[in-house]
């Protein structure tokens, strides 16, 4: 970047984050600059909104969402416990349409990347010169036996997307005996929020500790192996609520027969390739792959589920002009198992990237260098959380771990040899951080 | 020592080859937690624009060269270079400091201007807005997040290295943390 270009681009980018928002010179102009839609109005769709319109007011920017209220997926297993209100999650359009993005509430039923269009169920069609996706994610009930949407929208909630499905699961528990058996049936990764059903254990089990079921189990039927923040989890699970061998909380790995290939709903059984789990709530996750509208345009490239994408802006390495940003795409350093967790810290990231990208092409500037950042917190108990953190950078035109800037929170301190509790300090800070952060991501996302 | 932070804060950056429009991006990704601007929603989560470049650079060092104890922040700033981390704090330094005054109950505002009166005012003002050279503004700073500081001062476990303040601090019983947190969350300038 010369000097003078970048002088340029900083006028352009420093609205992002200032408190000042520069107008651009043809922001009044009849023609917009260009023209952003963006499909998909939860975290990474609406970070994308907000701040195509932070770096440059000039750019007509058009959100399409399905459903006028969002509630966060993120602090809901807390919903189930009790421990919050659904009401701390749940957030609606009108920030974003402050900032000047047009919001409709619409489902995208078709888009066509020649004459470069979006057409809505509502019979409206939108003309794009940038079309970001961030459809989330849609499932695969068919992959057990037995399960329907139907199901799951009663009988067995996954509540993998919150909402009404995370009051119905909390409900189920409330009505589960003493000594009753909640099974969380995980599919195999990557699946969103990959810490979320064992930090969705904890809260199980806080609940049932502090409400007369002390006599329940937890049993998490994994197709996986290992899971995200492990040591972290199996050490708080002990020390809180027992784990494994007469403790409430029981993690069958995918090796031992955890995964699970059929349900019977009647009987509330869990079939293995061997065994059979009766439950007294069943939450199954099914598997699940890039949002419909992203899966359709023939995107999901990476094991015929997930949107493959460029490190440098995030735009589609099958379709020109499209980005699929959050949980629908795959990136990260995937050669070393250090893929982008799908998680709302990420897809706020995503999206902040494939923006200052825009921002600098609609204005002739070059390519600004990305990076791409993740923290994510989980809550066990109302004093215990942890988190992990990665940073990849872009280098050579591909995403590298940056292992210096990545890690989970100390499982023990003092030696390998010598090893000592990490003080209870650490654990408190970060459930209170917890809140914190999700205060702020609302804010950064939607207001 | 004032002197000597404050100009590795300067060289920093004059010395960097960090691109302008990168810093821009990196501070971005500080949005997520910090705001907009570092202006934060509040709660557990510190505002931090408008605060001096010599006191974010240098606990930002502190955090990376495992000088200071932090729950979450030492991680994030290790992956960061050196000219990173002060391009980042004369980036927010730059920002306007935006208090965010909190309601606090009667009493709690009534204990908080006695503690305060007696032990902080000298380095910190009456309100927060008037600190020494090496300390933060905290008027209307986020009251969670300064009683969760407070905390770590006064935690022998938790090693921070300002030794006047883990003093101060350890004199002081939970309620009265509560209360100085909420006076001084409640402040607007
Ligand atoms: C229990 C649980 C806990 C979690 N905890 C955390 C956490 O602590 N931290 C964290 O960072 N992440 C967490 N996550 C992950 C986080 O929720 C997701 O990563 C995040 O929501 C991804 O954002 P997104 O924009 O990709 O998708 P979403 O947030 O799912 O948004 C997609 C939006 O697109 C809309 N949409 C889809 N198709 C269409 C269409 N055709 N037309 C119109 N609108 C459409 C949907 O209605 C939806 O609002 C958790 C997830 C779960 C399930
Ligand atoms: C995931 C959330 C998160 C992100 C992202 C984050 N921070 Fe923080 N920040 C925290 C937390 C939590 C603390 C409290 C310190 C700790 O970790 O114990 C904090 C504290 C700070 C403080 C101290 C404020 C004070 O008043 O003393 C500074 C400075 C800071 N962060 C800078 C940054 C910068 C710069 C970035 C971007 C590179 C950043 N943070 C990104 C969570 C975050
Ligand atoms: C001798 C001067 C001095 C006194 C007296 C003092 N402080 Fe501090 N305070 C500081 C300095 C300097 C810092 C920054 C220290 C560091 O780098 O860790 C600080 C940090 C803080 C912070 C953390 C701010 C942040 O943004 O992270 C809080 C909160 C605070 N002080 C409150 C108090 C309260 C309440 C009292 C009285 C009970 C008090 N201080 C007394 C000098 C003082």
């Amino acid at each position: 970047m010369n000097a003078i270009h970048r002088r340029d681009f900083l006028k352009v980018v420093a609205a992002a984050s200032g408190a000042s928002v520069l107008s651009i010179p043809n922001a009044h102009a009849a023609k917009p600059k260009a023209r952003v839609v963006v499909v998909g109005g939860g975290y990474g769709g609406a970070t994308a909104a907000k701040y195509m319109k932070l770096l440059d007011r000039g750019v007509d920017v058009t959100l399409i969402e399905r459903d006028r209220l969002y509630t966060s997926c993120p602090l809901s297993n807390e919903v189930i416990s009790g421990e919050r209100d659904i009401k701390t999650l749940q957030v609606g359009y009108k920030g974003l349409a402050r900032h000047g993005v047009n919001v409709v509430h619409d489902e995208v039923t078709a888009i066509d990347p020649v004459k470069k269009t979006v057409a809505t169920a509502g019979g409206k069609s939108f003309s794009y010169d940038a079309l970001i996706l961030s459809p989330g994610v849609d499932f695969n009930y068919g992959a057990v036996q037995g399960l329907t949407k139907d199901l799951s929208e009663s009988r067995l909630p996954h509540a993998w997307k919150a909402g009404p499905q995370t009051l119905l699961l909390k409900k189920q528990l409330e009505a589960m005996p003493d000594g009753g058996r909640f099974l969380i049936v995980v599919p195999p990764g990557p699946f969103r929020c990959p810490p979320g059903p064992y930090e969705r254990a904890a809260q199980v089990a806080l609940y049932c500790k502090h409400h007369g079921k002390g006599k329940s189990k937890v049993v998490i039927l994994d197709a996986n192996d290992s899971f995200s923040k492990k040591p972290l989890f199996e050490q708080a699970w002990k020390e809180l609520y027992g784990y494994g061998e007469g403790g409430m909380i029981e993690w069958v790995s995918g090796a031992n027969d955890g995964k699970v290939e059929r349900v019977d709903p009647n009987a509330l059984t869990c079939y293995t390739g061997f065994g059979e789990h009766k439950g007294d709530v069943v939450n199954i996750i099914p598997p699940h792959h890039a949002g419909k509208v992203a899966k359709d345009l023939g995107l999901a490239t990476f094991k015929d589920k997930w949107c493959e994408v460029k490190p440098e802006n995030m735009e589609s390495v099958k379709l020109k002009d499209v980005y699929v940003i959050g949980d629908a795409c795959v990136g990260g350093e995937l050669a070393t198992n250090n893929a982008f967790p799908k998680s709302a810290h990420m897809a706020i990231t995503h999206a902040k990237v494939v923006v200052a990208s825009l921002a600098a092409k609609f204005n002739g500037l070059p390519p600004p260098v990305p990076l791409y950042t993740n923290t994510c917190y989980s809550v066990v108990a109302h004093d215990w959380g942890f988190s992990v953190v990665h940073l990849y950078r872009v280098q050579n035109g591909q995403w590298v771990y940056i292992k210096d800037g990545s890690g989970i929170s100390p499982v023990t301190f003092g030696t390998r040899e010598a090893p000592k509790p990490v003080p209870r300090i650490f654990r408190r800070l970060e459930a209170e951080y917890a809140d914190g952060w999700l205060r702020n991501v609302l804010k950064d996302a939607f207001a | 020592m004032r002197k000597g932070l404050l100009a590795v804060a300067l060289c920093g950056v004059t010395g960097s080859a960090m691109a302008v429009g990168d810093i821009e991006i990196l501070a971005r990704t500080c949005n997520n937690c910090h705001g907009v601007s570092g202006v934060s929603a509040g709660g557990s989560m510190p505002s931090i624009g408008g605060l001096p470049s010599a006191y974010l650079s240098k606990i930002m060092k502190e955090w990376k060269y495992d000088k200071r104890d932090a729950a979450t922040m030492n991680r994030i700033v290790k992956g960061l270079t050196d000219d990173e981390i002060n391009a980042l704090a004369v980036y927010f330094s730059k920002k306007r400091w935006v208090p965010l005054p909190q309601r606090a109950s009667a009493a709690a505002m009534a204990k908080g201007k006695q503690v305060i009166f007696e032990n902080c005012e000298d380095c910190h003002g009456a309100t927060g807005s008037d600190p020494d050279i090496d300390a933060p503004k905290i008027n209307g700073q986020a009251a969670r997040y300064m009683a969760l500081e407070l905390e770590k001062y006064r935690d022998g476990a938790f090693e921070m290295p300002h030794r006047k303040m883990n003093k101060i601090v350890r004199k002081l019983n939970g309620g009265e943390i509560d209360a100085v947190s909420d006076y001084y969350g409640a402040q607007r300038k």
